[in-house]
């Protein structure tokens, strides 16, 4: 069961997928660690220090058609107001009245805001969210009756007030990002009013500053892409040229040499076709024709992909001339770094990405698992390659042919036709006793 | 009349100025770029110049380290990775190996290695586009980084010797394994990205996108990171601005490039040199033999100036070639099925009943242009430096609603078609090769006696 030599090829190869694997799988991590903190609910913002946002006044009069209040809104916002002041007034009545009915009145609302502040976060955000109901007044006024004697100072009725959540009454207002007029009811109760994307994500907004230099971001991209294609490059271009010339005449070298970095991507270039010759020869291989032209056809096009591969064959050939006879080396790092090539091998026309739009999260799920589907399949045809490469020689080399080799066989079997996960049988049939 | 005249005399003092505006603009737009000072002085080879150049080389030789990261290599570690990164890339000039390596010379060598860098491609352009701040959440159409694993193997592999099968079916079944964690944890992060997106809709100030990334809501959420995204963005938009500077005025730096670059001191023999990388160098009847791994001493001693200087370059083994041999063998294996598989159909057909009469002439001609054409695209594809006209590159996702008016951009429905398909092709492949496996070894097993081979089940 032992091998030699060849494996640390094939263990080198299977660490590398890997790791490969391994190194996918922290970046998603990384991505949903991210993604699950957003929506969750928001911690309260630690450090208050003023953002190079517009201060509370100049909110008012931009709000972006997302942060308009609906007159839904302003309808609870106006409902909660009355509702505010008449407790006010009550609160007011009661005092004068005596001090026998108001604690009891204060150890109600007490009893009572505690219960709905410990649900106040689905229950107000379920609120915040819902239509008016009539339940609405009365509950607000529970809630709000214990800091009732601050509410007069505050700006209940201004549009994008910045209180943010956690805020105690009376302190200052943290600048913030967020717009939410749903809030003047989280802070009026003072209970921490957590922020949650599902509820309130709809209301937010970028701040002025983000949004000019993400803008003039890609405006540059656009200019950037733009002039590759422009005419007065060509004048650069030709300069360019007789540049490049100039340096090679007074090389050491005769002629022109291939760089280690032309020739691994031609290598990669070759790889690739390589690998799209062998698909079109499976779809032709598997292809059932019907009739003597399709079959003709079908012949026609395995010739001509004959000829093709021969000619890669030949660039392939010159290539490792190029590399013994220049002694090109050593091959850069072990590992290409993969982000220094751009893909394909050609420059990008467009440097900046461009959109990918789905429709559902169905399909962004589709669309990503088949992604990983493809990489995996790659990956696979490479290690079966490897494999294949290495152990069948293994099992025609070794002459013993007692158990340990049936062992062998049974195990490079499995690797390398059931891409290990599955296992065959073997039975040996004894002779009967004479 | 006057006009003119006045022009006439501007014009010198402008001249004057673009130079140093242009090297200015670049500068600006390469990280850790000298001043243009440096520059005039590297020209002239005075050796205050050659520290900064040799830093600006390593920090844009090698753009994966994060700013400032290249302070923890010391200045002959910079200099050594700056000599082997240009003659990885087939720097001409052999002048710049010779450079001593506490990189207290050489101004001149590395001005007109960094004036070569920028002639043979967009550099200031890749290199932002390599460090680009990702602002919205991004997924790869293509497959190029799927092709991760071939490559020769990292050689920092413990020297096991001898290696038990079943490690290996160990390693396997762990591969497996970590796949299904893989494509568990990406389908949860597609649900996640849909809900956030489906959350914010409608607050993204640019109506083609629609709603926030995961990027702008982290930038909502935690100011103090917003703060240095911003600060990153604004940093990118200088160095952006910078290289659209440098596009406008880059001429100058041209023109005075060609006076910096010494007069060629070769014999007149050897110029017109070919730049398409063609091999114009063939020894007839030289039969390198693939299998073998060359090392440094060889019998192909090819450069003979190379021969009669002493060698400046540690002699390393390549095993260059060697990395090439898989590929070799692969394109060799392709070509016998391809073989095998026409001889049979073409003996089949001549076997058979098609393919005799007048008309027969006619139709095959109608065949043969057919497939050529079929087989066009393909055929440019593998061709040197060809390539498919397949979506390349990152894409920033977009949610849009299911019966929205057509927009700019790749719609997924499109994509996952084309994943699909290539999908089962690549199924086919693999299938083929475990077929081929499974035939191999039922003839080494074959020949033997007394034993019964019961396969698995089938799926």
């Amino acid at each position: 069961m032992l091998l030699a030599g060849s494996s640390r090829r094939l263990v080198a190869e299977l660490r590398d997928a890997l790791d490969s694997c391994a190194e996918r799988q922290r970046q998603l991590e990384r991505s949903l660690r991210v993604s699950r903190r957003l929506l969750r609910a928001w911690e309260p913002a630690e450090t208050l220090a003023p953002e190079p946002t517009p201060g509370p006044e100049t909110n008012e009069e931009a709000p972006s058609a997302a942060c308009a209040p609906s007159p839904q809104d302003l309808k609870e916002l106006e409902l909660l107001t009355q509702a505010l002041e008449k407790a006010v007034r009550v609160r007011k009545g009661l005092s004068k009245a005596g001090e026998g009915d108001a604690p009891s009145l204060k150890s109600g609302s007490i009893a009572t805001s505690p219960a709905t502040r410990a649900s106040a976060p689905p229950s107000t955000s379920r609120r915040a969210g819902s239509r008016a109901s009539e339940t609405e007044p009365p509950r607000g006024i529970r809630q709000t009756r214990v800091p009732a004697k601050d509410l007069p100072e505050r700006r209940l009725l201004s549009v994008g007030d910045q209180a943010c959540m956690g805020q105690r009454a009376g302190a200052t207002k943290p600048e913030s990002g967020l717009r939410n007029e749903q809030i003047v009811l989280s802070a009026a109760s003072q209970a921490p009013e957590a922020f949650t994307l599902k509820d309130k994500g709809i209301l937010l907004q970028l701040p002025e500053a983000f949004r000019k230099a993400s803008s003039r971001n890609s405006r540059l991209w656009a200019q950037l892409s733009s002039t590759q294609t422009s005419d007065s490059v060509d004048a650069a271009t030709t300069a360019k040229m007789q540049f490049l010339q100039k340096m090679q005449t007074t090389s050491g070298w005769p002629g022109s040499r291939l760089s280690a970095t032309e020739v691994e991507a031609e290598v990669r270039h070759l790889q690739k076709a390589c690998l799209l010759l062998r698909l079109r020869m499976g779809e032709e291989l598997t292809a059932d024709p019907k009739d003597w032209m399709q079959e003709y056809r079908c012949l026609l096009t395995l010739e001509e992909l004959q000829a093709i591969v021969g000619q890669c064959l030949h660039r392939l050939r010159e290539l490792c001339t190029a590399v013994v006879e220049q002694q090109l080396g050593p091959w850069p790092e072990g590992r290409f770094p993969r982000a220094s090539l751009p893909c394909g091998g050609e420059a990008d026309p467009t440097w900046s990405p461009q959109l990918l739009l789905y429709s559902s999260t169905q399909e962004l799920q589709t669309l990503a698992s088949l992604r990983l589907r493809v990489a995996m399949l790659h990956q696979q045809i490479h290690l079966e390659k490897v494999l294949m490469a290495e152990l069948l020689p293994l099992v025609s080399k070794q002459e013993p042919l007692g158990p340990p080799w049936l062992a062998l066989c049974r195990a490079v079997h499995s690797l390398l036709c059931e891409g290990g996960q599955r296992f065959l049988t073997i039975l040996r049939e004894d002779k009967p006793a004479d | 009349m006057g006009r003119r005249r006045r022009r006439r005399r501007v014009d010198p003092a402008d001249a004057a100025r673009a130079l140093p505006e242009a090297i200015a603009a670049l500068s600006q737009t390469l990280p850790a770029g000298p001043s243009p000072e440096t520059f005039r002085r590297a020209k002239f080879d005075r050796p205050e110049a050659a520290p900064a150049f040799w830093r600006l080389l390593f920090c844009v030789l090698s753009p994966q380290l994060p700013d400032g990261a290249s302070a923890s290599f010391s200045p002959e570690a910079q200099v050594r990775s700056v000599k082997l990164a240009l003659r990885t890339q087939g720097y001409p000039r052999r002048a710049l190996a010779q450079l001593p390596d506490d990189g207290s010379q050489g101004g001149r060598e590395l001005l007109l290695a960094l004036a070569w860098l920028l002639a043979r491609e967009p550099l200031p352009e890749r290199l932002l586009a390599q460090n680009r701040v990702q602002l919205g959440d991004e997924m790869h159409v293509c497959e190029c980084e799927a092709l991760a694993s071939p490559g020769p193997p990292a050689p920092s592999v413990e020297a096991d010797g001898c290696v038990d099968i079943r490690h290996l079916q160990w390693l396997m079944g762990k591969l497996r394994f970590r796949w299904r964690n893989l494509m568990a944890s990406q389908q949860e992060q597609c649900a996640l990205l849909g809900k956030i997106h489906s959350y914010t809709r409608g607050c993204h100030s640019d109506r083609s996108l629609g709603h926030l990334s995961v990027t702008e809501t982290e930038l909502l959420r935690d100011p103090e990171g917003g703060r240095q995204l911003l600060r990153r963005l604004q940093r990118e938009n200088a160095r952006l601005q910078a290289a659209l500077e440098w596009r406008r005025r880059e001429l100058v730096f041209w023109q005075w490039m060609m006076s910096v670059c010494p007069v060629t001191t070769l014999p007149s023999s050897w110029g017109g040199p070919d730049f398409s990388g063609a091999l114009a160098f063939r020894k007839p009847g030289l039969c390198a033999s693939l299998a073998s791994r060359p090392t440094g001493d060889t019998v192909l001693d090819a450069c003979p100036p190379e021969a009669s200087q002493p060698t400046f370059l540690p002699r390393i083994p390549t095993p260059a070639a060697g990395a090439l041999e898989p590929l070799v063998r692969e394109l060799q294996a392709l070509q016998g099925e391809l073989r095998e598989a026409v001889e049979a159909r073409r003996a089949a057909w001549e076997a058979g009943v098609g393919g005799r009469g007048p008309e027969w002439s006619a139709a095959r001609t109608a065949l043969r242009e057919a497939v050529g054409q079929d087989l066009a695209a393909l055929r440019r594809a593998c061709e040197r430096g060809g390539s498919l006209a397949q979506p390349h590159g990152p894409r920033r996702l977009v949610r849009t609603e299911a019966g929205a008016p057509r927009g700019p951009g790749l719609r997924a429905p499109e994509v996952i078609e084309a994943l699909r398909s290539r999908e089962a092709r690549l199924e086919v492949v693999l299938r083929r090769l475990q077929g081929q496996c499974r035939q191999e070894l039922a003839r080494l097993v074959g020949a033997l006696p007394g034993l019964v081979w019961i396969l698995p089940p089938g799926r």
